[in-house]
C-alpha cells in the first residue's frame, strides 16, 4: 500500500511539474503579464454592457489563418499585418485602396523640387498619437513629459524616426529594401555601410515639414513615401523617455500599442482576433480617410472555409467564398444576391527558365504560352470570373496598361498559332512533340495543383507535348527557382507592395528582380527566368522616371510586349479578382490592392438585428 | 496480409523445432479456427478483392486515372442527385460517370480503383517494416531486460520523443530535395527513380517506416515484461529451456494477439498518415490517385459535391473494416488459451 | 521506485539534448531558409535578417547559443527589458537578483512573438483540446471494448466495433465540416469556430471560466479529434478484456461463486487496461500536438498549426521549441505510465 501512496505522490509531483512548466513564475510578475490580467478584467466587464448600448455598430471580418505576424511598421510583410495596419496607422499619403490614386494623409501637400528628386512634404497639425485605455475603456490621447502633460501630435520627427528604424540594420526589416532602393543614402544606412543616419536622404525642416531625397525622379514617389515602412512609429513607447517605461519588441502588444489612424487597437488575442475601435480624435476632413462610422471592427484568424461557415451562421459579415462552394453560392438565390467578384492586382503566371533545353528557344516557350487556353482554365478551375491576362502588370495598377486602351497587347491563346509556331522548331530540330521532356514544377497546393493539371492536359491536347508536373515544398520551392535549378517551366504570383507597374514589371523581371535573380553581382542574370534583354532593361528605367502618365503607359506596354511575346519569358495566366459575399446591411467599398478602408464602410444595426 | 505473411514466416520458423505434443497443431489450429469465424473470412475476403482491385486496374476501371475532360468538371450521374437533393440547383448530370466525375472532370470510380494500389501498398509496407524491427527489437529488450533493457529502451525514447508526423515531414521534405536532381548512376539517383515510379510514395514508406517500429517495440517490451513473469514461463525455465526457445515457443506467441490487434490498428493509421502528408501536400505526386489525396480534395466540396469525399472514404472505411475484422479474427485464433475450444 | 523515478527525469535531459541536436541538424540539412519568400530579399537585407538571429555564425556556435538559452539560468542585478533576447518561459526575481531560464528564442515568422509566447498563450488551449479529446476517447471507446468483449462474437460485438471503425474511418477533414453544418450552420446550437478561453489561464492553462461560454465552444472539435482515438481504446480494451477473463485467476474467481459483475469489475477490468494505459500516453501526446486540422477546421487558436508551419516556414526556433515541448510530454507521459503499470500489476518491478 505504501508503494501507491507513493506512487501517487509521484505522479502529483509530476503532474505539478508539467503545469508549472506552462505558467508564468509567481514571485513577481512580469510586466506583460500584469497588463495582460488587466485586459482580462476589460473583457469581464465589455461582455455585459453590449446591450445596454444597442446602438453601438459593430462588423466582424476574417483576416486568413494564422496569428497576425506582427502589427510593427518596421517589420510587416504580410497582408494581415498590413491591413491592420492600415487602419491604426497613417502614411504621409496614401493610396485609395479602389483606384490606388496617391492622395494626401498625413501630409497635406508636398512640394516636388526641379530635378523631381526631392519632396518636400507639409504635415496635419491635427493627428495625434492615441491609445485604448482597458480601464476607462475609451481611446485616450497620449501625453507628452512636460510638467504640464499636453498631448502628442504627430510630427516629422516621429516619421523621420520611423523611417530610420525600419533601415537600421539591426531592426532586421524584410522591406526596408523598398527604402533602401527609393531614398538616396538609404542604401548604405541600411546593409550598415554608414552608421551615421545624416547619410540618409530624410530631413526634419520643422514639426511640420519633412523632406525626403528620392534616388530617381520617379511617379512612384509618393506612393512609396506612404507605404507602411515611412510610418511615423513612437520612439518614447519603444526606446522610453522621461515619462514612458521602453517596452522595446512588445510596444505593438494589446495594452501598449499607440498609434494614429482612424481606428485604435483595443485587443489583439494572438492566433484568434484583432479588435480595433474608432478613434474619436480623428479629424474630419481628411479626404482620404473619414471619420469612421463603424464603431468597433473585429478580424477573425479563420481558415477560409471555416471564415464561410460563419458567414452562413452569421457571425462574419463579409467573407470570402471558397472556391469549392462557388457553385453553391451560385445557385443559392440569398447568396447569389450578396455575392461581388472585385479585381485584385494580382497576377498569375508561369516562368521560362529561358537558358534550359528546349524552352530556351522562344518559339516553344511562345507555343507553350498560346496554347494555355486561359478563358476555358477560368471558367472550369479557377472559377472567379478572374481575366486571362495578356501581360504582367494587372491593369488598375498606376503606369499599367488596360485592356480598354491596349485590347491587342501582349499574348493571347491561340491553339493554331502555338501549334505552328512549334511546328517550326519540331523540323528544324527533327524531332517530335512527344519527345520533348518538359517538367512543370510548382509548390505544393491542391489550388495550384489544379491549374497545373489543368493546362498539362491543354498541352498535350494542343500541342502533342507530354509535360511532366512536379512538385516541391514552399521554402524548398523558392530555393529552386532562385538557383540554376530552376526547372524549365514554374509558377508564380505577384501581387503589389506599392501599385504600381514599376513594382511588377521592374523589380520582378528586370536583372536582380525578384524571379530574375543576380546572386554573384556580375549583371547577368543566374536563376529564375534567366534573361537579359538590354532595350528592356533601358526601356523600364525609362518608364520609372517618365511623369507624364499617358507617356509611361506606353513605354511599359512595350516593355510587356517585350517580356511576353517577343521573348516570352513567362507565359502569364490570369488576373485576380476576389470573390466575395458580404452581408445586405453592410454599404463598403472593395480594396483592390490588398487592404480594406474599413474606415468608409457603414452597418444599418437596424437590418442587421432582424 | 500482412499480419499473414508475419504468421506464415512465424509457423516456418516454428516448424524447424522440434515440437511437443499439442505444439505441432498451434497454427493448423489457429487456421481452422480463423476459417471458422465468419467476420473474418469475410474481412479476409474482402482484402482479397480489394487487392484483385489494385492489381487489375487496369482492365477494371472505365477510363484512365489522368483523364481530364474540363468540361465534365464536378458533374454527376442522375442516381446521386436523388441521394442527395441539395445538388439539384447547381449539379451538372453526365451518365458517363458512375460516381461523377471530380474538379478536372476525371472520373472518380477509375481513380477510386486506382487509389487502391496507394493504400493498399501502405497498408501491406507500413506492417511489415514495423513489425519487423519493433517486435525484434521491443522483446529482445523486454525479455533480457536490466542494463540491456534500460539501453534499449532509452534510445527508443530519444527516437519515439519525435512528433512522428513532425519527423515524417522534416524527412520528406529532406529526401525530396536532396533526392530531386542526382546524377545519373548514384544511389540516391537510384532512389529518386524508384520514388519516381512510385509516384511519389517510395519515400512516403520510408518516413512511415522509419516512425512507426518504436510504437511496436514499446508494446512488445510492455508485452514481453508483463507474459515474462507468469507461471508457465518460469515453469520452462525451471526445466531448462533455452532463452530462444522460451522466447518464440512460449512468449511471443502469447503476446502476438495484442500484437497483430495493435497492428491492424495502426493499419488505418498508416493510410491515414499517408492522408495528412497528401493533405499538406507531401504526398503522392499528382495525378497518381490515392485515397488520402481525394478525401482531402474532396472534403473541400464535401457541402457542395459530397460525393466527391464520399467514395473515397467509403473505399477507406470497407478497407479498415476488413483489415480490422481479420485482425480481430487472428487475435482470436492465436489466443493460446482458446485452442480446443468452440 | 523512487530511485527510478529520478533516473527518468535525468534520463529526461539526456532525450532532451539528443532530440535537440536531431532536430537542429535534420532542419538545417533541409534546404530552404526562414527569409526565403515569394518576393526575394535583396542580399543585404538578408543578411541583416540573419545577422539579427545570429544565422551567420558557424552551426555549432548557434546550437550552443541555444542550449544556452533554453537550459542555463541567467541572471542579473538590473531588470531584464522587453526585447525579445531578454525574453524567457520563466523569468521572476529572487532578493535582488533578477532570473531567466528557458528563452525558446524569437519567431521568426511572427515577428511580434517569441517562442515562449506562443507556448504561454497557444499551449494551454491545446491542452484543453487534448484533454478533452482524451476523455472523448476513453468515455465513448472503453464501454464499447467492454461491450464487445464481453458480448464476443454477437450482434452487440459487431455493432461496436463498427461503430469503433467508423469512428477511425472518418478523418476530421470531414467529420469536421460535416459537424459544423449540422450544428453549427443549420441548427445553430453551437458555434462553428472558435475557443472560449484566452489568457490568463488558471494554473497556466485551465480556462478562468468553465461555464456554458467556455463549452459550447468545446463539444465538436474534442468529438472530432477524439473519435478516432476512441476506436483505438475500444479495440485495446475489447481484446485485452478478452484474453483477462480467459486468465487462471478470473476462472478460480468464478469458480469460487463470484458474481459475474464483481468478476468483471473487481478482477478483470483492472488488469485488461494494461496496454490500454501503454497507449494513452502517447496518444494524450498525439492529441495536444497533432491537432492541425481540427484547429484549421474549427478555428482554434492552439499549438497544433505551429507544428506544421514552422517547418514550411524554417522557422527554426519554433521547429525547435515545438519539437522540444512534444519530448517532454512525451516522456513524461511514458513514465506516467511505466508508473501505472507497476500499480495495475504489481509483479512488475523496476528497481
Amino acid at each position: 500500500m505504501r508503494s501507491k501512496t507513493f506512487v501517487f505522490v509521484s505522479l502529483l509531483v509530476l503532474a505539478s511539474m508539467l503545469l508549472a512548466a506552462c505558467q508564468p513564475a509567481a514571485p513577481e510578475k512580469v510586466v506583460e503579464t500584469v497588463v495582460v490580467e488587466k485586459e482580462g478584467q476589460t473583457v469581464v466587464v465589455t461582455a455585459t454592457p453590449e446591450e445596454a448600448v444597442a446602438e453601438k455598430k459593430s462588423i466582424r471580418l476574417n483576416l486568413g489563418p494564422g496569428d497576425v505576424p506582427t502589427l510593427d511598421p518596421a517589420l510587416a510583410t504580410d497582408t494581415s499585418s498590413i491591413q491592420v495596419l492600415w487602419e491604426i496607422m497613417m502614411g504621409l499619403t496614401r493610396q485609395d485602396e479602389v483606384t490606388n490614386e496617391v492622395q494626401p494623409a498625413l501630409a497635406k501637400s508636398w512640394d516636388i523640387s526641379e530635378d523631381g528628386k526631392t519632396y518636400t512634404f507639409h504635415l496635419r497639425d491635427d493627428i495625434y498619437w492615441v491609445k485604448y485605455d482597458a480601464v476607462k475603456e475609451e481611446v485616450v490621447q497620449v501625453m507628452d513629459c512636460q510638467e504640464t502633460p499636453a498631448p502628442r501630435k504627430v510630427t516629422a520627427n516621429d516619421i523621420y524616426y520611423g523611417m530610420l528604424r525600419t533601415l537600421k540594420p539591426e531592426t532586421g526589416s524584410n522591406y526596408a529594401y523598398v527604402l533602401a532602393f527609393a531614398v538616396e543614402g538609404a542604401s548604405d544606412y541600411n546593409n550598415g555601410k554608414t552608421d551615421d543616419p545624416a547619410t540618409v536622404g530624410v530631413k526634419v525642416i520643422d514639426d511640420t515639414t519633412l523632406e525626403i531625397k528620392f534616388v530617381e525622379p520617379a511617379a512612384y514617389n509618393a506612393a512609396i513615401a506612404g507605404m507602411w515602412v515611412a510610418y511615423p512609429q513612437p520612439s518614447w513607447l519603444i526606446d522610453g523617455d522621461d515619462c514612458t517605461e521602453a517596452q522595446g519588441d512588445r510596444w505593438t502588444e494589446t495594452g501598449f500599442n499607440q498609434g494614429i489612424g482612424p481606428y485604435v487597437l483595443k485587443e489583439w488575442v494572438h492566433d484568434s482576433f484583432i479588435t480595433v475601435v474608432k478613434n474619436p480624435f480623428w479629424p474630419a476632413d481628411v479626404a482620404s480617410v473619414p471619420q469612421p462610422k463603424i464603431d468597433e471592427v473585429t478580424w477573425t484568424m479563420l481558415d477560409e472555409t471555416a471564415a464561410f461557415a460563419e458567414y452562413e451562421t452569421g457571425n462574419i459579415d463579409a467573407a470570402a467564398v471558397p472556391l469549392a462552394d462557388i457553385d453553391r453560392v451560385k445557385a443559392d438565390p440569398e447568396l447569389s444576391a450578396q455575392l461581388t467578384i472585385a479585381p485584385n492586382l494580382c497576377t498569375y503566371y508561369y516562368g521560362f527558365n529561358t537558358k534550359a533545353p528546349v524552352v530556351d528557344d522562344v518559339r516553344v516557350r511562345r507555343a507553350l504560352s498560346m496554347a494555355i487556353d486561359r478563358q476555358a482554365l477560368i471558367d472550369n478551375v479557377t472559377k472567379g470570373e478572374q481575366v486571362p491576362a495578356q501581360w504582367f502588370s494587372r491593369p488598375g495598377l498606376a503606369g499599367a496598361p488596360t485592356l480598354e486602351s491596349h485590347p491587342d497587347l501582349g499574348i493571347k491563346s491561340d491553339a493554331e498559332a502555338a501549334k505552328k509556331e512549334l511546328q517550326s522548331y519540331l523540323d528544324e530540330k527533327g524531332v517530335t512533340a512527344d519527345s520533348l521532356d518538359i517538367t512543370l514544377m510548382f509548390n505544393t497546393s491542391s489550388a495550384h495543383q489544379k491549374i497545373a493539371e489543368a493546362i498539362q492536359q491543354m498541352w498535350k491536347d494542343t500541342l502533342g507535348v507530354n509535360v511532366k508536373l512536379v512538385n516541391q515544398e514552399w521554402a524548398v520551392y523558392l530555393e529552386t527557382i532562385r538557383s540554376d535549378q530552376t526547372p524549365q517551366i514554374y509558377r508564380l504570383g505577384w501581387c503589389p507592395d506599392y501599385a504600381d507597374a514599376n513594382n511588377f514589371i521592374r523589380e520582378v523581371f528586370a536583372v536582380n528582380g525578384s524571379a530574375n535573380p543576380d546572386k554573384n553581382s556580375d549583371g547577368e542574370p543566374d536563376g529564375g527566368i534567366n534573361w537579359k534583354n538590354e532595350d528592356f532593361e533601358a526601356k523600364v528605367r525609362e518608364a520609372a522616371k517618365e511623369l507624364d502618365p499617358v507617356k509611361r503607359v506606353e513605354l511599359y506596354a512595350e516593355a510587356e510586349e517585350m517580356l511576353v511575346v517577343d521573348a516570352a519569358a513567362i507565359a502569364p495566366i490570369y488576373w485576380y479578382t476576389r470573390v466575395t459575399v458580404t452581408k445586405p446591411y453592410v454599404t463598403r467599398t472593395f480594396g483592390s490592392a490588398g487592404q480594406e478602408s474599413v474606415d468608409k464602410w457603414d452597418i444599418d444595426m437596424a437590418a442587421k438585428g432582424q | 496480409m500482412t499480419a499473414q505473411l508475419k504468421l506464415d514466416a512465424k509457423a516456418s520458423a516454428a516448424g524447424g523445432q522440434p515440437l511437443t505434443q499439442k505444439g505441432e497443431s498451434l497454427w493448423k489450429d489457429a487456421l481452422r479456427r480463423l476459417i471458422r469465424n465468419r467476420a473474418a473470412v469475410i474481412g479476409g475476403i474482402m482484402i482479397l478483392i480489394l487487392y484483385f482491385f489494385a492489381i487489375f486496374a487496369g482492365v477494371l476501371a472505365p477510363y484512365s486515372y489522368e483523364k481530364q475532360t474540363l468540361t465534365d468538371q464536378n458533374k454527376v450521374p442522375q442516381w446521386l442527385i436523388n441521394v442527395f437533393p441539395t445538388m439539384k440547383p447547381y449539379a451538372q448530370v453526365s451518365e458517363n460517370y458512375l460516381m461523377g466525375a471530380d474538379y478536372v472532370g476525371r472520373d472518380l470510380f477509375s481513380r477510386i480503383v486506382y487509389g487502391a494500389r496507394v493504400s493498399l501498398t501502405v497498408a501491406l509496407i507500413g506492417p511489415f517494416i514495423s513489425l519487423l524491427i519493433g517486435v525484434t527489437y521491443g522483446s529482445i529488450s523486454g525479455f533480457f531486460g536490466g542494463r540491456v533493457d534500460n539501453i534499449m529502451m532509452r534510445l527508443v525514447d530519444v527516437l519515439y520523443a519525435f512528433p512522428s508526423l513532425l519527423f515524417i515531414i522534416l524527412l520528406m521534405a529532406f529526401f525530396r530535395s536532396t533526392f530531386s536532381k542526382p546524377d545519373p548512376g548514384t544511389f540516391s539517383y537510384a532512389l529518386s527513380q524508384a520514388d519516381a515510379r512510385l509516384g511519389g510514395m517510395l519515400f512516403i514508406f520510408i518516413g512511415i517506416g522509419l516512425t512507426a517500429w518504436e510504437t511496436m517495440a514499446r508494446l512488445t517490451r510492455g508485452q514481453v515484461l508483463s507474459v515474462r513473469e507468469k507461471e508457465f514461463i518460469e515453469a520452462a525455465r525451471t526445466i531448462g529451456a533455452t532463452n530462444w526457445r522460451i522466447m518464440f515457443r512460449h512468449i511471443l506467441p502469447n503476446i502476438v494477439g495484442p500484437l497483430v490487434v495493435a497492428e491492424t490498428l495502426a493499419i488505418p493509421g498508416y493510410i491515414s498518415t499517408e492522408a495528412f502528408l497528401s493533405f499538406i501536400g507531401l504526398g503522392v505526386n499528382p495525378p497518381t490517385p490515392s485515397w488520402g489525396a481525394m478525401i482531402s480534395d474532396g472534403a473541400q466540396v464535401v457541402r457542395t459535391y459530397p460525393n466527391q469525399t464520399l467514395f473515397p472514404a467509403l473505399a477507406l472505411a470497407i478497407t479498415m473494416f476488413a483489415f480490422n475484422f481479420l485482425g480481430d479474427g487472428l487475435r482470436d485464433a492465436l489466443d493460446p488459451r482458446l485452442r480446443g475450444t468452440q | 521506485m523512487g530511485r527510478y523515478v529520478a533516473r527518468r527525469l535525468i534520463y529526461l535531459f539526456v532525450v532532451l539534448f539528443a532530440v535537440s541536436a536531431i532536430t537542429f541538424g535534420l532542419m538545417h540539412a533541409v534546404p530552404g531558409g526562414p527569409f526565403d519568400k515569394e518576393k526575394a530579399l535583396p542580399a543585404e537585407i538578408i543578411r541583416n535578417l540573419e545577422k539579427r538571429y545570429h544565422l551567420d555564425e558557424p552551426l555549432l556556435n548557434q546550437y550552443l547559443r541555444y542550449v544556452k538559452e533554453v537550459f542555463v539560468p541567467e541572471f542579473s542585478t538590473t531588470k531584464f527589458s522587453s526585447n525579445f533576447e531578454d525574453d524567457a518561459l520563466f523569468k521572476f526575481k529572487i532578493g535582488g537578483v533578477y532570473v531567466k531560464w528557458m528563452n525558446f528564442g524569437p519567431s521568426y515568422a511572427s515577428r511580434s512573438r517569441t517562442v515562449n509566447d506562443i507556448f504561454r498563450q497557444q499551449l494551454p488551449i491545446s491542452i484543453q483540446l487534448g484533454l478533452m479529446a482524451l476523455l472523448v476517447a476513453i468515455i465513448i471507446g472503453m464501454p464499447l471494448g467492454i461491450i464487445a468483449a464481453l458480448k464476443q462474437n454477437t450482434i452487440f460485438d459487431y455493432i461496436s466495433m463498427s461503430v469503433a471503425i467508423f469512428g477511425v474511418s472518418v478523418p476530421v477533414i470531414i467529420l469536421g465540416p460535416v459537424l459544423i453544418w449540422i450544428f453549427a450552420v443549420t441548427l445553430k446550437w453551437l458555434p462553428a469556430t472558435g475557443w472560449g478561453s484566452k489568457p490568463p489561464y488558471l494554473l497556466g492553462f485551465l480556462p478562468t471560466s468553465m461555464g456554458w461560454n467556455f463549452f459550447k465552444y468545446a463539444i465538436m472539435p474534442p468529438v472530432a479529434l477524439g473519435l478516432a482515438s476512441s476506436a483505438i481504446i475500444a479495440r485495446l480494451t475489447r481484446a485485452s478484456l478478452l484474453q483477462v477473463v480467459r486468465e487462471d485467476y478470473v476462472r478460480t474467481a468464478r469458480a469460487k461463486g463470484l458474481q459475474e459483475r464483481l468478476v468483471i469489475t473487481r478482477h478483470a477490468l483492472k488488469n485488461s487496461l494494461i496496454p490500454v494505459v501503454t497507449i494513452l500516453g502517447p496518444m494524450f501526446a498525439a492529441l495536444v500536438t497533432g491537432t492541425f486540422v481540427t484547429e484549421t477546421v474549427f478555428g482554434i487558436p492552439g499549438m497544433g498549426k505551429y507544428f506544421v508551419i514552422s517547418i514550411t516556414n524554417r522557422d527554426y526556433p519554433v521547429i525547435m521549441g515545438t519539437i522540444l515541448l512534444y519530448a517532454v510530454f512525451l516522456v513524461i507521459a511514458n513514465l506516467i505510465v511505466d508508473i501505472l503499470y507497476a500499480y495495475l500489476d504489481p509483479r512488475i518491478r523496476y528497481d
